[in-house]
């Protein structure tokens, strides 16, 4: 292979390209040209002729490269310096770090089942319940807040309702509850992040053949039975799944922790102080691995549980009615839970809302502007131009970055593609923290080679456009990985015979592509585009270390507001970015018109 | 052989392709090889070019930094804007940001902090005309630092909380180590504070030795709920009743109060307490060198230092014609250690990482 490249590089073909693309992997041996490279190349040639297909392919594969593998590669280079081998060995040996993963570890897993319980627990009722279909709605919605909130809002409402001084606690029952630490975690974290579960194993639920809860019930099992023989050993993969990318998601969470966490220290705690105390990037590349591992093994692992779970609900279409559960002595309790669920939820952003327009939440209750004063018209302006700005750029590369990486890997004939989709897939796996990390070590000085700058600086308020740059990657890779999911499903749907009758009727891939593919996968990709928006302007973990005096992130003042306790400050901060976010989503949903994978994600509800 | 292949062909086999196609292939990512737009105004020293705009490392509140930047703006014609972070991130951020500093000038935090960065090389020397009018006490003889106001730590209580655990007012730092306060007292951590950097550094010195002092936090760990990262935010969490105690600076703990949070009281410990004298001082390599001199110069004067009390920031002014708050802490009441900021600021690095090391993770 070099071989074949050298005299295109005497040639003086684009060097530039050729090395940047080459460079990270130089951790493999030089391969020697074999009989299966051949194959390779020729595919790939074959590949080449549609240039549409080449560019993307190159636009792909460098964005994965660049974007994603690098910064990566830059944390694990760091940890595996000599410098970063003492710090591990610190980890290992003292009892001090031994604890900080166990209680990491905990934590992960006290989230993880609490959060795919409720969330079970809401599809559950939601599919197979019988209860009223206004009730279910409003279930529903209550369930999806979460998704266009900051990770931490939750959290301090909690301490404004829960505290030791607590509106509730202490206000109504008198009594002073200890919320800070592992149970005030547990209940915030999953009422954060539990939506991902409810919305997946909704969507199992719905696929199971009712066919054969029907058999069941004909042999003569009980209602109970049948769930426990029947449905949920059909639910296990789902569950499983769900259960690890809650765990992958409470131990990559900064925000709670640092707002509820007292003194229970986690992996992801302690590496922020360590870069905002120390800036000690070594420790931090350290913990970073520590908390990598576990975390990308995990969500391999679930997305492979999760691929079982959907070839389950594909083999049949559902043959008859889903029988709905109507005994009082299953309904009343599964609905009530289910409710004083939802409830709770307006209770919180209920608060949040209240502690916008108030001094000081519980302390002083006199109505004010002051907060909003101080977002809408101080500095909190600025963060908030710069947020929507920087996610409405973000958006719609990801979306479309999505779509094509989805179109590579399911319409794509080369060997490798599954390579790509677990690149793009990074993005989501690895913790938030960590590409904060990889990105101030790889693009905190220009990327050269050879005395040619490939890539400028990036972070940091001296680097290009203030170190936006940064922060707009860091939005895309968060949020493609969505995308490229969505895209796969749908493009999995369509038959590829009615892209090829378009190409015999003589339109070329490009026409074909927009003619007949686009519009096919559209709901998807609008679907991703709203994701994508509501994950920029809520993402905390990855973007704190690299934000400048020239961009402000509005996550970044509500944590900041939060932390130096100006509650009424972050409530209003939070109540302006939801509005955003609704706002945005509105405007996406009516600038298409008809159906957006959002509108028919609640119109599914039965 | 095979996985490798299939893990790299996707991103080494589309570059080949480009090459053989001999495209003058534009990569993108490498495209915009923005020349780093070279400093304009900055560094040219012929017929000082009016300055266009300073970004200020602020320390103090939020709401004084807004203040202060919004003052200097409307009298220099300046656009001055600034990054509010604690001392132990400020220190951090400058250290990050060594060879390309994002700040000009660093406003607040104690000055054991700008110790620090000067032992660092962080810091820029720079004596500003006004300063002949600060203390010698509350200066750097070498401009490394000057200082702008002061401030006492001191013991910010709930008295409602207090009272339904029957326990005094603290009056000294041994009150606070009272088994009924277990999970009452709350102090920011001295890594990212200078408030509570301030603190542990007090118990140094009043206890005589950095080993003693450790020996007082690890009996003082028992009874904290948090560390915080900000300096002033355990004052918050006495006032909404989170905590009894909280160890602040003072003026935070009136400011609070007269926000609202109408059960705060201050008290101090009679054995001594730490106090701090916030600092100003250029960076080195700033980008804008010229509006930072202009920033210090201004800072120093009696006017910019009675801004802090119209946002209820109640430091001592350091200028001794500037207008002393009413508000504001009366020193000759208290009892005050004998503060060696250079000696704190040396040691900062070594007693920030034991502290992270011996005491937030002890159990409890």
């Amino acid at each position: 292979m070099y071989l074949r490249a050298a005299p295109l590089i005497q040639r003086g073909c684009a060097p530039s390209l050729y090395l940047s693309t080459l460079s990270p992997m130089r951790l493999s041996r030089p391969l020697a040209p074999t009989i299966g490279w051949r194959r390779v190349w020729r595919e790939y040639r074959a590949l080449a002729r549609d240039p549409l297909y080449l560019i993307a392919l190159v636009a792909a594969a460098l964005f994965v490269l660049a974007a994603i593998l690098y910064p990566l590669i830059a944390t694990l280079g760091q940890a595996a310096s000599s410098e970063g081998a003492r710090v591990l060995g610190d980890v290992l040996r003292r009892p001090v770090y031994h604890r900080i993963i166990l209680n990491t570890l905990v934590m992960g897993l006290l989230v993880a089942g609490v959060g795919t319980g409720v969330g079970f627990l809401l599809a559950f009722v939601q599919v197979r319940v019988a209860a009223p279909a206004w009730l279910k709605r409003f279930i529903h919605l209550t369930a999806l807040v979460p998704v266009v909130s900051p990770p931490f809002a939750v959290a301090v409402a909690t301490i404004v309702l829960f505290g030791r001084s607590g509106l509730i606690t202490y206000g109504v029952f008198g009594a002073r509850t200890d919320i800070y630490g592992l149970p005030g975690l547990t209940i915030v974290m999953t009422l954060s992040f539990f939506t991902v579960a409810y919305l997946s194993l909704s969507g199992l639920l719905r696929g199971l053949d009712p066919a054969m809860d029907e058999a069941a019930t004909n042999l003569g099992a009980s209602r109970w039975h049948q769930f426990r023989t029947v449905t949920l050993p059909m639910l296990l993969p789902g569950l499983g799944s769900s259960f690890l990318l809650l765990f992958v998601e409470a131990v990559a969470d900064l925000g709670n922790p640092l707002v509820l966490g007292g003194n229970f220290t986690v992996l992801a705690t302690r590496l922020y102080l360590a870069i905002v105390g120390e800036y000690d990037l070594t420790s931090g590349s350290v913990l970073s691995v520590v908390l990598l591992i576990p975390s990308v093994l995990l969500y391999f692992l679930q997305w492979r549980l999760a691929t079982r779970a959907s070839v389950v609900t594909i083999t049949g279409k559902p043959t008859g009615r889903v029988l709905l559960i109507t005994d009082k002595r299953a309904v009343i309790p599964l609905v009530g839970a289910a409710t004083a669920i939802a409830l709770f939820i307006v209770l919180i952003y209920g608060t949040l809302l209240v502690g916008a327009f108030v001094m000081s939440l519980g302390v002083n209750n006199t109505f004010t502007l002051k907060n909003f004063e101080f977002v809408l018209l101080g500095y909190g302006a600025e963060a908030m131009i710069d947020t929507s700005f920087m996610s409405a750029i973000a958006t719609p590369l990801a979306g479309v970055l999505g779509m094509v990486i989805a179109f590579l890997v399911v319409r794509g004939r080369f060997l490798g593609r599954s390579a790509l989709d677990l690149g793009t897939m990074l993005g989501i796996a690895v913790p938030g923290t960590i590409f904060g990390i990889g990105y101030l070590l790889a693009f905190n000085n220009p990327t050269t080679l050879g005395g040619v700058t490939l890539i400028p600086k990036l972070t940091g308020g001296a680097a290009v456009l203030g170190g936006a740059l940064a922060i707009v990657m860091v939005y895309v890779i968060r949020s493609t990985p969505a995308g490229l999911r969505a895209g796969v499903a749908a493009l999995q749907q369509i038959d590829p015979a009615i892209e090829e009758a378009s190409v015999s009727l003589g339109a070329d891939q490009a026409l074909t592509f927009r003619k007949v593919t686009l519009p096919l996968i559209r709901p998807a990709f609008f679907s991703g585009l709203i994701y994508a928006f509501a994950r920029s302007m809520t993402t905390v973990s990855a973007i704190l270390f690299l934000t400048t005096p020239e961009t402000r992130i509005m996550t970044q003042q509500i944590l900041n507001e939060t932390e130096a306790g100006r509650f009424g400050n972050a409530f209003a901060y939070v109540v302006v970015l939801i509005a955003i976010v609704l706002v945005v989503i509105g405007l996406l949903s009516l600038l298409i018109g008809l159906s957006t994978g959002a509108e028919r994600e609640a119109v599914q509800t039965p | 052989m095979k996985s490798l292949k299939i893990l790299i062909a996707p991103f080494v086999v589309p570059a080949l392709l480009m090459l053989a196609a001999c495209a003058p292939a534009p990569a993108p990512t490498a495209a915009p090889v923005a020349q780093p737009t070279a400093a304009p105004a900055a560094a040219e020293p012929t017929a000082a070019p009016k300055p266009e705009k300073l970004t200020v490392l602020c320390t103090p509140q939020e709401d004084w930094c807004q203040a202060m930047t919004k003052a200097f703006e409307e009298q220099t014609g300046i656009k001055t804007s600034y990054v509010r972070l604690s001392s132990g991130e400020s220190l951090a951020k400058l250290r990050a940001t060594k060879d390309n500093p994002e700040f000009s000038v660093w406003w607040g935090g104690p000055a054991d902090g700008f110790v620090a960065a000067a032992a660092e090389d962080l810091l820029e020397p720079y004596v500003s005309p006004n300063a002949a009018d600060i203390p010698a006490a509350q200066k750097d003889p070498n401009g490394i630092w000057t200082g702008v106001y002061v401030g006492a730590l001191g013991f910010c209580s709930n008295k409602d909380v207090l009272a339904q655990l029957g326990v005094e007012k603290p009056n000294s730092w041994d009150d606070l180590l009272d088994p009924k306060l277990k999970g009452q007292v709350a102090i920011a951590h001295p890594a990212s504070s200078g408030t509570a950097y301030t603190a542990v550094w007090t118990q140094v010195t009043r206890l005589g030795g950095i080993d003693q002092a450790f020996e007082y936090l690890k009996q003082l760990h028992q009874n904290v709920l948090q560390y915080t990262k900000s300096g002033s935010a355990p004052g918050q969490m006495a006032g909404r009743g989170e905590v009894a105690v909280a160890v602040i600076f003072s003026h935070d703990c009136v400011k609070f109060a007269d926000e609202g949070m109408t059960a705060l009281e201050v008290s101090f410990p009679e054995e001594g307490t730490g106090y701090e004298i916030g600092g100003v001082a250029l960076i080195k390599n700033a980008p804008e060198p010229e509006a930072a001199k202009m920033w210090i110069d201004w800072v120093l004067t009696a006017q910019a230092q009675e801004i802090g009390p119209t946002v209820k920031s109640y430091q001592l002014p350091t200028n001794p014609n500037a207008k002393v708050s009413e508000r504001s802490v009366k020193l000759s009441e208290v009892k005050l250690v004998d503060y060696n900021f250079d000696e704190a600021g040396k040691n900062r690095k070594a007693i920030t990482q034991r502290f992270e090391d011996e005491i937030t993770v002890a159990p409890q």
